[in-house]
């Protein structure tokens, strides 16, 4: 009865080995081929992607084209004429000249700040404070 | 015959299964061990492809970055005659209404020998999308850059165009081909039955590398006003050709340069090769008048004469060495000063033969440059000629000084000018600005470069003193002058030379710049054999200048000498 019931235990754990294995060795191989088709299904849509840029890419160079021909002064020219917006360049009265910040803005306006400057309650900022702060 | 036992069919079977064996088991061990390495490489052959693909050309910008040039995706249309043959007047009726061409045309090429025939080239995508719709079989799609001038004609000169291989073949194009050229690149793949890439399996990759963007130093904006005063001086003058060039005295930028005839880069192959050339760099012709700057500049550089010095111009007629010299018109007594603005040839050729002598005079010819290339980044450019000392006959001394027996393109006077407008210095002109790459990172900037000093500041200021007259109502351009600003410049009208000899006909210039106290712009008009009458610089050459000078010192806001009174009274009203 002993010798037969070690004989059952013997059997079954050998099957249950084998079946382990065998799940085991299934279980590799469909994981292999689940993530071979998950490659092969990334690299589709990578695919994709690189043809969609490609597009894009080649869009924009179009539309870079077409901008730089609506910008272009023969085109505006044409439209300013086509449209009889009557434009015409302004006269030198009619234009405002700023200065920009620089030795011809020193000599012109620094001497008045300065005086201003020493008057406030605070001890005179030296000039090149002043010329920054403008 | 005794029938074969159970026994034996079993051992004739079993041998003969193991015949059959060994000998799979021999082709085997060949196919993969003694053929391997030559198999492989087939069955990689079948499956792989080397895809190269083309590195995309470089833009060019000018200066304020706006586009001048650039690369489109176009395709090539391709077939595969083996095939399209049995099909062939089908595919061509149905392709050709897309692809613009004749279906017997089409039939040949498509029942052509070989197995790779195009059909066509710049092909643009949404028809290839249209020709897909049709899925012919035995058709193929190449990727392909087609070059593209969204300006047209705009600086053509300047710009260049390219091959039908984008190979840059003239102008900018051409001369920085090494910068714009893209670097091709390839990617082997792995295509699956319907003949799609197997994404996953793309064994090797080395990605295109585009080609750098390069920025010119020319504004389109004064490009495009140089481009329509020439054009309008050419219909009102009808020359042969004619040029103008737009600088900055102080840097030697170019903003513009525009030559007539022009030609589109679009389609070059439509005009003729003389249009197609940069006649600013690539044209030498006698200067003329224009060439007293020389050896007047260099006679008050040496101090061997002043303003006020004075020469008798010998009422138009002057002996000298067997010749006779002549002034276009009769002047006694003039000063330095009033020789120039009077445009005198006696008194230039005096300046030349009595005080500054042809040693000297040679000095400064090849000082401001002529002889020499000016180095600018253009393809074509030729040196001018200017012989040396030892080839002077005794007639050179008198003739050089007024620009004759010596040859100079556009540009190397426009740079001689700037000179005199930049205190003495010479510039070495500039049209490229920057290359930069795909992120708008420079990776080389051209900077203003001093070539040498041909004369002092002071001979620049007493030369700009002069010159301002030729512009006034006394000198030989008072068209030229520009209302509120103070121009300095000088005429130039040089006969022409054919087939050996002086003929009636003028090239008429005009160089100048402006402000004449702080040059800002310098300006060169040059016209070749203007008709209908007038020919001299100052009347031909001098209104183009003023028409050209109005627009771009009120383009780029640069600041009247003298504000118009008449304006001053709107702006109190």
């Amino acid at each position: 009865m002993r010798s037969n019931r070690k004989r059952e235990s013997l059997r079954f754990g050998n099957v249950a080995k084998s079946l382990i294995t065998c799940l085991s060795i299934a279980a590799i191989g469909v994981g292999y081929v689940w993530q071979k088709n998950q490659i092969y299904r990334l690299g589709d849509e990578i695919k994709k992607r690189e043809t969609a840029l490609t597009a894009t890419e080649k869009r924009n160079t179009m539309l870079a084209a077409q901008l730089a021909q609506l910008k272009s002064p023969v085109y505006l020219e044409a439209r300013c004429q086509q449209a009889n917006l009557g434009l015409v360049a302004p006269k030198e009265t009619q234009t405002i000249r700023l200065l920009e910040p620089g030795p011809e803005w020193d000599a012109r306006f620094l001497p008045a700040v300065q005086p201003a400057a020493q008057k406030t309650a605070k001890p005179a900022k030296p000039a090149t404070k002043v010329v920054a702060s403008r | 015959m005794k029938p074969l036992t159970h026994r034996h069919r079993a051992l004739l079977v079993v041998t003969g299964l193991s015949l059959a064996f060994t000998a799979l088991a021999c082709r085997l061990v060949e196919l993969h061990v003694f053929r391997h390495t030559e198999l492989s490489r087939e069955a990689a052959a079948n499956r792989e492809q080397v895809v190269h693909q083309q590195g995309r050309r470089g833009e060019i910008r000018d200066c304020n970055g706006n586009l001048l040039a650039n690369s489109q995706s176009v395709r090539i249309v391709a077939a595969d005659p083996s095939i399209t043959t049995s099909n062939a007047p089908a595919i061509a009726r149905q392709l050709a209404p897309w692809l613009k061409m004749d279906e017997p045309v089409l039939v040949a090429r498509l029942t052509g020998p070989g197995k790779y025939v195009r059909l066509k080239l710049k092909v643009d995508e949404d028809t290839v999308a249209q020709i897909k719709a049709l899925k012919i079989k035995g058709l193929v799609f190449e990727d392909q850059f087609l070059r593209t001038y969204p300006n047209g004609p705009l600086a053509s000169h300047v710009i260049g165009f390219v091959d039908v291989d984008n190979k840059g073949v003239q102008g900018i194009e051409a001369g920085l081909d090494k910068y714009l050229s893209g670097v091709a690149g390839y990617e082997i793949i792995e295509r699956d039955r319907k003949g799609r890439e197997i994404r996953a399996n793309r064994d090797e990759e080395i990605g295109p590398r585009d080609g750098l963007n390069v920025v010119l130093t020319v504004d389109q904006v004064i490009q495009h006003i140089a481009e329509v005063e020439l054009e309008k001086a050419m219909a009102e003058f009808h020359p042969q050709a004619g040029v103008i060039i737009v600088s900055r005295p102080k840097t030697g930028e170019i903003l513009a340069m525009s030559c007539r005839p022009t030609f589109d880069p679009n389609n070059p192959g439509a005009f003729p090769a003389d249009a197609r050339r940069n006649r600013c760099v690539s044209d030498v012709a006698e200067p003329g008048s224009t060439f007293k700057i020389v050896v007047c500049s260099g006679a008050l550089n040496d101090g061997v004469v002043t303003l006020a010095d004075r020469f008798d111009c010998e009422h138009g007629a002057w002996s000298f060495a067997g010749r006779i010299l002549h002034d276009s018109h009769p002047y006694g007594v003039l000063s330095v000063e009033e020789i120039l603005f009077h445009s005198s040839n006696i008194g230039a050729a005096k300046i030349g033969v009595t005080k500054l002598g042809a040693a000297r005079l040679y000095d400064y010819i090849r000082a401001y440059g002529f002889g020499h290339k000016t180095g600018i980044d253009l393809p074509g450019e030729v040196s001018g000629i200017a012989h040396p000392l030892a080839k002077w006959n005794p007639l050179s001394i008198s003739r050089i000084p007024m620009g004759h027996e010596i040859a100079a393109t556009p540009l190397q006077m426009m740079m001689a000018m700037n000179a005199i407008a930049n205190g003495g210095h010479l510039m070495k002109p500039v049209i490229v600005k920057s290359v930069m790459d795909e992120n708008n990172l420079a990776v080389a900037k051209f900077q203003p470069q001093d070539v040498r000093q041909p004369i002092t500041l002071r001979a620049s200021l007493l030369m700009a003193t002069a010159l301002r007259r030729v512009a006034s109502p006394e000198g030989t351009a008072p068209k030229a002058a520009v209302k509120g600003y103070d121009v300095a410049g000088k005429t130039g009208t040089a006969e022409k030379i054919e087939n050996g000899q002086y003929v009636k006909k003028y090239y008429s210039s005009f160089i100048g710049y402006l402000p004449a106290a702080d040059p800002e712009i310098s300006i060169l008009v040059s016209l070749d054999n203007p008709v209908g009458g007038a020919y001299y610089g100052g009347s031909v050459a001098g209104p183009v200048f003023r028409g050209v000078a109005e627009k771009v010192t009120q383009y780029l806001a640069i600041p009247p000498q003298f504000p118009d009174a008449d304006d001053k009274k709107v702006a109190k009203l």
